[in-house]
């Protein structure tokens, strides 16, 4: 495939955080999340992007055709967006899968991601999605990888103009008093494509 | 163990600023306390998160905060716009809170009221008269001076506000305003929806000033250029960029007049917004709001410290220790995207292109398809964000034109 021809949108969340919206499917198995250059060995997007001079690359989350990047450097992702671009580029059109899949860790995992999964889901089916089903909203739960818990918002969620207040102050709040192991929240969701949001934006 | 302090903040839920608050609060780590005029599905379960205030009714806002204030003790409250601006004011003074004085706030937010405070304080203003939209806008038009320019007393986005040059199109523009009061969502404010600010159109230069009071002290953080002439029939804002290439005296008489503006109103504490013409005869204000510059335009202010505007804001509200108010190095803008016409939105072409330009940072389309865009002097909402950095104020003014060339919106008829 030729690079020129692979569409990618930038969505920055804050000044850490990033999210590439690409046109082509990175990875096809779920969720895969980076915490480090390490882990990112052996799948080409996230050596890639873990390798960029200066970044302060701290993580990596690539699902489907969105990769959310996560910096501690104070390089603006102005500079810095067009090199993690570049590095998609790159790994789509090459041959190679972009992404690994992940490896079954042979050390004992500080966190069960799979007892907390269960228990993530249980509170998402019990209580927040009940929750935010009254604003015409969705959670879906995507993945949980070491303790960090990958989410996508739906219908009224999805674009609303107050979907940072539901997850920050309601969702991650949730997360805190009943599922305390939960390390970090990760919101996945397009939300460009969001067609019938709750709350719309619509002052100056 | 002490506790994290905790800031209110007033979010009302058409607002751009959610996220940009809700991060710089959690990167200074204190407890925030979202409030909104309408509730949020988790209030019950994170009560201490998530609180419905009255926003339209200061007093009672104040009251039911008070309330709440008792199970959770708050430190700051912080509005974000004109009327969550009021709000703070009451309940900073219910709570014995950092905030302006209430009727500061009150003369900010209304036009009219502003002009009076103003012009009494001798700060340069336009001249103004006010009119009742049930009146006679013949008579209105034998007796005003043109050109002159027709506001509403509280929208904002610049949203009917029209200039006349003469008594036919004054007439027009009258209908027209009196048709966008009439709206339910407008008419709702009550008074202040039943009449309109006729003011002598200023020439000049216009400009947007950020600054920050500081115990009636205004500290200027940016003053924005805005290239595109704002001359009328009506005032879409577009680009902003700064520093601004006026010389350095006019700036400071620009910088003068804001603080003349501030202390006139009563304002003392806070982040304020103007909007000021230049031109042979001095500094103009045109307008001052006590409150941060408006839609996603923030992200084009960032600071030596670190910290971007909300940031700064709310570190001020909680009487943090002081940090550097001096803003980067680096020019710096923001196009506030012209709604392309009227109709549904389809499709926006080229956002990749538009980044791709050199200097850009982003492009942020805020529109979602299926809505309908609805131009000045009526609608309230740009599509979108385009932002860019650079070495000089006009080559980030140039990528910005370049990067706003290669967009095209696609409408369907609404």
């Amino acid at each position: 495939m030729n690079p020129a021809d692979i569409r990618i949108t930038a969505e920055p969340i804050d000044s850490e955080r990033c999210k590439f919206l690409v046109s082509e499917q990175l990875h096809a198995g779920g969720v895969r999340r980076f915490g480090s250059a390490e882990d990112a060995a052996g799948s080409p997007l996230a050596e890639a992007i873990f390798a960029i001079p200066g970044a302060g690359i701290v993580e990596l989350i690539v699902s489907s055709n969105l990769v959310t990047v996560v910096k501690r450097s104070p390089t603006p992702w102005t500079a810095l967006g067009k090199q993690v671009g570049a590095a998609i580029r790159a790994a789509v059109a090459s041959d190679a899968p972009s992404v690994a899949p992940r490896r079954e860790s042979g050390d004992a995992a500080p966190v069960d991601d799979d007892a907390l999964y269960e228990q993530v889901a249980q509170l998402f089916d019990q209580q927040v999605n009940p929750m935010v089903a009254r604003h015409g909203g969705s959670v879906e739960l995507i993945d949980v990888q070491d303790g960090v818990v990958m989410l996508r918002l739906g219908g009224g969620c999805q674009g609303c103009g107050m979907a940072d207040v539901t997850l920050r102050q309601g969702i991650e709040g949730m997360l805190r008093q009943h599922v305390p192991a939960v390390r970090g929240l990760v919101d996945v969701t397009d939300h460009t494509a969001g067609s019938n949001p709750y709350f719309a934006s619509a002052k100056k | 163990m002490t506790r994290p302090p905790r800031v209110l903040l007033l979010l009302p839920t058409t607002t751009y600023r959610t996220a940009a608050f809700v991060e710089a609060a959690r990167q200074l780590e204190v407890a925030l306390t979202v409030a909104s005029e309408l509730p949020s599905t988790f209030e019950q379960a994170q009560p201490d998160a998530l609180v419905t205030l009255d926003l339209a009714v200061p007093e009672h806002a104040a009251e039911q905060a008070a309330e709440f204030a008792r199970a959770h003790p708050l430190d700051a409250v912080v509005g974000v716009d004109d009327d969550t601006a009021v709000a703070a004011a009451a309940i900073a003074a219910r709570l014995g809170l950092r905030g302006n004085p209430v009727p500061a706030a009150l003369a900010a937010r209304d036009k009219h009221r502003q002009r009076v405070a103003l012009a009494g304080a001798g700060v340069p203003v336009p001249r103004f008269s006010l009119h009742s939209i049930d009146g006679d806008a013949a008579a209105v038009a034998r007796d005003v001076r043109y050109p002159c320019v027709l506001k509403p007393l509280r929208l904002s986005a610049s949203r009917g506000v029209m200039r006349a040059d003469d008594a036919d199109g004054f007439a027009t523009a009258f209908a027209r305003l009196r048709v966008i009061l009439s709206e339910p969502a407008v008419a709702r404010c009550g008074d202040p929806a039943r009449h309109i600010l006729v003011e002598e159109f200023i020439p000049g230069t216009e400009v947007a000033l950020e600054g920050l009071l500081v115990a009636g002290e205004l500290r200027v953080l940016a003053l924005f250029d805005k290239p595109d002439p704002l001359d009328g029939p009506f005032f879409e804002e577009t680009i902003y960029v700064t520093p601004s290439r006026l010389p350095d005296p006019a700036q400071r008489a620009l910088a003068g007049t804001a603080q003349a503006a501030a202390t006139a109103l009563g304002l003392i504490d806070g982040p304020v917004h103007a909007e000021l013409r230049f031109n042979e005869r001095g500094a103009w204000l045109i307008e001052l709001a006590a409150r941060p510059i408006g839609g996603r335009c923030s992200a084009a202010l960032r600071f030596e410290s670190g910290d971007g505007l909300e940031a700064i804001v709310l570190r001020h509200a909680l009487g943090m220790q002081p940090i550097s108010l001096r803003r980067e190095a680096a020019a710096s803008g923001v196009m506030m995207i012209p709604v392309p016409g009227s109709g549904v939105l389809q499709e926006v072409r080229g956002v990749e292109a538009a980044r791709a330009v050199p200097l850009v940072e982003d492009v942020t389309i805020t529109a979602h398809r299926g809505e309908r865009l609805v131009p000045l002097p009526e609608g309230a909402r740009y599509p979108g964000f385009i932002f860019a950095r650079g070495e000089t104020p006009e080559k980030v003014e140039a990528a910005l034109r370049e990067a706003h060339r290669r967009l095209s919106f696609l409408l369907a008829p609404s």
